[in-house]
C-alpha cells in the first residue's frame, strides 16, 4: 500500500522524466556533433607503418608525393635517405626514370634492351618487382653515391621504393632495405569490394576505394604533349616533373650547389598572385605577404604576349633547411596561368637568373 | 496500450476497481467525458492535458500517422535512399517539404521522433490514469511495461547505437572502425615524431560560413563550401572556371558536384573547402576531399598540420589483425558455403592477445561491440566487419519476454476464472 502512494505520490515527476529524458538525449544529440581531440600513435594505416622498420631508420616528414620518407644516419656525418612514392601507373617510363638516376650518379644511360638485363628480380610485399642499383660520383658535388630503387607495379600504381646518398651507407643498409620491402603491405584502396546477398550482408562496403580515381592517377596539366616550344639552356637537365608540373629542370653547380626550375600551368588566374606568392614564401620559411606588401614583392617584366610579375625571395628552404633563393614568374595567358620557379643555392640562382628569365620570355604557347 | 474491451476509465465499474486510489489526492481521470464532472477541481487545466495525452483518440491518430509515416518514408527510399530517407522520416520531429530549389522549407508532417515520443507519453499517461495494480490486472501491467520498454529501448537504440565497418587486408591490423554514412575534417598535428594529435571535426559541423575554433588548434576554420557529395580530379590545362582552392593541391584539382546517391552498396564521398585563419590572417583555403590521397599541409607555430576529410573514426584501446579470410564453397558451385575471418585480438593494456574466428551468424563480442562478418575483397584477401555498438541491445528481448509473459498471464486468470465459473454452473 505505502509502496502504491509512493508511485502515485511521484506519478508526475516519473511522468516528467519519460516524457523529458528522450526528448534531452535528442535535443544534445549524445555527444555526436563534439568536436573530438585525441592523440594517437603515427597513423596504422600508413602503409609504411604496416613494416618493420629496421634498426636506425627514423622518420622523416613525408612530402606531398611520399607515402613513408626515412633517414638512416651513418658514420661522419654521412646520410641516407628512404623514401616510398607510389604513382599513376606509368610502365613506360621505367627506362627515363632508371637513366635520370644514373645520371644522379654520372652513369651512362641504358637502352631498352640494356634496362631488362640490369633489372634483378626483388620481393615487395609479396609481389616480385624490380631492383635498380646505381652508384657513383654525384653529379654535382662529386660524392660516392649509390641509389637502390625498387619499382613495382601494382594494379593502376607504380611504387617506387628508393634508398639513395652515400655509398657506403646505402651499401650497409642494403639488406635492411630489401628486409623492409619484404615486409611491406601495400595499402587496400586498390581493391574493389564484392558483396554478400543483400540478406546476408546487410552493409556492403562501398565501392569507393578505386585508387583508379584519385587524384594523383590522372594526368598532370600538360604532361598530354601540351608542352609550350621552348630553348632550354644547355647546362639545365630535363628531369621526370613531379605530379603537378609541366616540366621540372636541374641545375647543377660547383660543390653541392644545385637548383632546379619548376614549370606549372593552372586554368585561370592560377589562384592569382598573392596565393601564389604566400605559397613561395612558406617554401622559403617566410610569413605571408599581405595585399598592400604584394606590390613591392612583384616587379612587372615585358613578355612577347603582355606583362608578366616577377619575384624575388630569399630565405631558409623548408624541405632542407639551406639557405636558398628563389626567382619566380607568372604568366598570364588567355585560358591559364604558367608558373615558372628557379629556386636554389642563392649563387647558383643568381648565376641562372638571366638564363631563366630569358627562357621564360623565350616561351612559344600553343 | 488500452484492450478494446476495457470499460471507460469513468465507468462505475471502472471506478469500483479503484480500491488503490489515494482518497486525499484530487482526481486526476480526466478523459473527455468526464471533464464536466471535474470541472470544480483546482487541477482542471492540468487534468485536461492529462486528458488529452491518455485519450484513447490520440492513441488511435497516432497510429495512423504512424501507419502514414511507415508507407510514405518506404516509398521515399526509392528517391531519397536509406539513410536520408530514415534521417528525414523517422529521425526527426518534424518532416520539411520546399519547392524545388526554395531556399525554404515549412514543416508538413509529424516524423518519426514526435509520433514515437507522443505515443510513449500517451501510453504512459493512459496507463497512469486507467491502471492500478491488482492481481486481476498483472497481465496487462506487464504487457504495458513491455511495451514501454520496447519504446524506450529503440529510442535508446538510435539514441546510443552506431554502426561502422573495419577493412582489413590479411596482414593488415587497425585500431578503429569507420563510418560509412559521414565524414570528418581531421587537422592533425604531426609535428611530434610518434604521435599525433587529432582534432576531428564531424560533418555536421561543416557548414558553409561558419567558423570553427577550438582550444586546441592555433587557428579558425572557416568553410567556405560543402559538398555532400562530389568527385575530385586533376584539372585540366585548358579547365575554365575558378580553382577550388587556393593552397595544397587545390588550384590544381577540379570538384564536380554529383547528386546524393541512393543505392544502398554506394555511399556519397564529400568534399570540403576550408580556410585557414590565424590571429596574423588567412593562410588561403584548401580543398579536403577522400580522392585526395596526398597529405596536405600547413604550418602554424612551428608546427606542422594535415588536414583532410575521411571517414569518421571510432578509435578502440586494441586492434584487430587479419590473419586469413576464408571464402567457402559448395563443391563443384560457386555458391557461397561460408565467409570467415580469422582475426587477432591485441589489446596491450589487459595484454590480451588471441586468435578469434569471426564467421556468419557468429559474431566477435567484444568491449561492448560486435564485429559481424560482413563483406569482403573480390580478391578473397580482405574482409569487412561491420562493427555495432548497442547498449540496448537486451531491450528488444526483454520486452518480448515482458509482453508474452503479460499476455499469457492475462489469458490464464481469464481463462482460469472462466472455468472456475463454468465448474460452478
Amino acid at each position: 500500500m505505502n509502496s502504491v502512494r509512493f508511485f502515485r505520490g511521484n506519478a508526475l515527476r516519473w511522468l516528467a522524466c519519460a516524457a523529458l529524458l528522450p526528448l534531452a538525449s535528442m535535443l544534445t544529440g549524445c555527444g555526436r556533433d563534439d568536436i573530438q581531440v585525441y592523440r594517437i600513435a603515427k597513423d596504422s594505416a600508413q602503409p609504411a607503418q604496416t613494416a618493420a622498420l629496421p634498426a636506425g631508420w627514423e622518420t622523416a616528414p613525408s612530402g606531398e608525393m611520399r607515402v613513408a620518407s626515412f633517414k638512416v644516419k651513418g658514420a661522419a656525418g654521412k646520410m641516407a635517405e628512404v623514401s616510398v612514392i607510389p604513382l599513376a601507373a606509368a610502365p613506360a617510363h621505367d627506362l627515363d626514370n632508371v637513366n635520370r638516376w644514373r645520371g644522379q650518379v654520372s652513369m651512362p644511360p641504358l637502352t631498352e634492351a640494356d634496362l631488362a638485363k640490369t633489372a634483378q628480380p626483388v620481393q615487395v610485399a609479396g609481389e616480385t618487382g624490380q631492383l635498380y642499383e646505381q652508384a657513383g660520383p654525384n653529379s654535382g658535388s662529386g660524392d660516392q653515391e649509390r641509389i637502390l630503387v625498387a619499382i613495382l607495379h601494382h594494379d593502376d600504381r607504380d611504387w617506387f621504393f628508393k634508398i639513395s646518398g652515400d655509398d657506403e651507407v646505402v651499401r650497409s643498409q642494403k639488406d635492411a632495405f630489401l628486409s623492409y620491402l619484404r615486409s611491406f603491405s601495400l595499402p587496400s584502396g586498390n581493391s574493389e569490394s564484392g558483396s554478400f546477398t543483400r540478406a546476408d550482408a546487410p552493409f556492403a562496403h562501398p565501392p569507393i576505394n578505386n585508387a583508379a580515381s584519385k587524384v594523383p592517377s590522372t594526368p598532370a596539366p600538360g604532361s598530354d604533349g601540351s608542352k609550350p616550344d621552348w630553348t632550354v639552356p644547355a647546362n639545365w637537365k630535363e628531369t621526370a616533373p613531379g605530379e603537378f608540373l609541366v616540366a621540372k629542370f636541374l641545375i647543377a653547380g660547383a660543390g653541392q650547389a644545385q637548383a632546379a626550375v619548376n614549370v606549372g600551368a593552372s586554368s585561370g588566374n592560377g589562384g592569382g598572385l598573392l596565393m601564389n606568392v604566400n605559397r613561395w614564401r612558406g617554401q622559403l620559411g617566410l610569413s605571408p605577404a599581405s595585399q598592400a606588401e604584394l606590390g613591392k614583392l612583384a616587379t612587372a617584366i615585358d613578355m612577347p604576349t603582355g606583362k608578366a610579375n616577377l619575384v624575388e625571395l630569399a630565405g631558409t628552404d623548408a624541405k632542407t633547411g639551406q639557405e636558398a633563393r628563389m626567382i619566380a614568374v607568372m604568366v598570364p595567358q588567355p585560358a591559364q596561368t604558367w608558373s615558372y620557379k628557379l629556386m636554389g643555392t642563392p649563387a647558383l640562382v643568381e648565376a641562372n637568373k638571366d638564363a631563366f628569365l630569358k627562357f621564360v620570355q623565350g616561351v612559344k604557347y600553343r | 496500450m488500452k484492450t478494446p474491451s476495457a470499460a471507460p476509465p469513468s465507468s462505475p465499474e471502472n471506478q469500483g476497481s479503484r480500491g488503490l486510489r489515494d482518497p486525499r489526492k484530487p482526481k486526476l481521470a480526466a478523459p473527455k467525458s468526464s471533464g464536466a464532472a471535474d470541472a470544480g477541481s483546482r487541477n482542471e487545466p492540468f487534468d485536461r492535458v492529462i486528458g488529452f495525452f491518455s485519450s484513447l483518440r490520440l492513441t488511435v491518430v497516432l497510429l495512423g500517422l504512424g501507419m502514414v509515416l511507415i508507407f510514405a518514408g518506404t516509398l521515399a527510399q526509392v528517391n531519397l535512399g536509406l539513410y536520408k530517407a530514415q534521417n528525414e522520416f523517422f529521425r526527426s520531429f518534424l518532416i520539411y517539404w520546399g519547392p524545388k530549389g526554395a531556399s525554404w522549407k515549412l514543416p508538413v508532417f509529424p516524423g518519426g521522433y514526435l509520433v514515437g515520443t507522443l505515443l510513449l507519453i500517451n501510453l504512459v499517461t493512459a496507463h497512469y490514469q486507467r491502471f492500478t495494480f491488482s492481481r486481476k490486472k498483472a497481465g496487462i501491467w506487464l504487457t504495458h511495461v513491455g511495451i514501454i520498454l520496447l519504446i524506450v529501448g529503440q529510442l535508446l537504440t538510435d539514441m546510443l547505437s552506431r554502426e561502422s565497418s573495419m577493412h582489413l587486408r590479411e596482414g593488415e591490423a587497425k585500431n578503429y572502425s569507420e563510418a560509412q554514412q559521414e565524414a570528418e575534417l581531421v587537422l592533425i598535428d604531426v609535428t611530434d615524431r610518434d604521435t599525433d594529435k587529432v582534432v576531428a571535426i564531424p560533418q555536421s559541423l561543416l557548414k558553409p560560413g561558419k567558423e570553427i575554433a577550438h582550444r586546441e588548434l592555433p587557428f579558425k576554420i572557416r568553410v567556405k563550401e560543402f559538398y555532400p557529395n562530389a568527385h575530385v580530379t586533376n584539372r585540366k590545362a585548358d579547365a575554365a572556371g575558378p580553382i577550388p582552392a587556393t593552397q595544397g593541391i587545390g588550384p590544381r584539382a577540379e570538384v564536380r558536384e554529383l547528386p546524393r546517391v541512393t543505392e544502398m552498396d554506394k555511399r556519397d564521398v564529400p568534399a570540403s573547402v576550408v580556410e585557414i585563419v590565424t590571429p596574423a590572417g588567412s593562410l588561403g583555403t584548401w580543398l579536403a576531399s577522400e580522392f585526395i590521397e596526398a597529405p596536405q599541409t600547413f604550418a602554424v607555430n612551428n608546427h606542422t598540420y594535415e588536414v583532410s576529410l575521411r571517414p569518421r573514426r571510432f578509435y578502440v584501446p586494441y586492434s584487430l589483425q587479419l590473419l586469413k579470410f576464408q571464402h567457402d564453397l559448395y563443391a563443384g558451385t560457386d555458391t557461397p558455403k561460408n565467409f570467415s575471418s580469422r582475426v587477432v585480438l591485441d589489446r596491450p593494456d589487459t595484454r590480451e592477445h588471441r586468435e578469434v574466428l569471426i564467421y556468419m551468424n557468429t559474431p566477435l563480442r567484444y568491449a561492448g561491440k560486435t564485429y559481424y562478418q560482413a563483406s569482403y575483397d573480390e580478391d578473397d584477401h580482405g574482409t569487412i566487419l561491420q562493427v555495432v555498438r548497442n547498449p540496448g541491445w537486451l531491450t528488444p528481448y526483454l520486452s518480448c519476454v515482458l509482453v508474452a509473459a503479460g499476455l499469457i498471464v492475462q489469458f490464464m486468470s481469464h481463462l482460469l476464472g472462466f472455468a472456475a465459473k463454468r465448474r460452478v454452473d
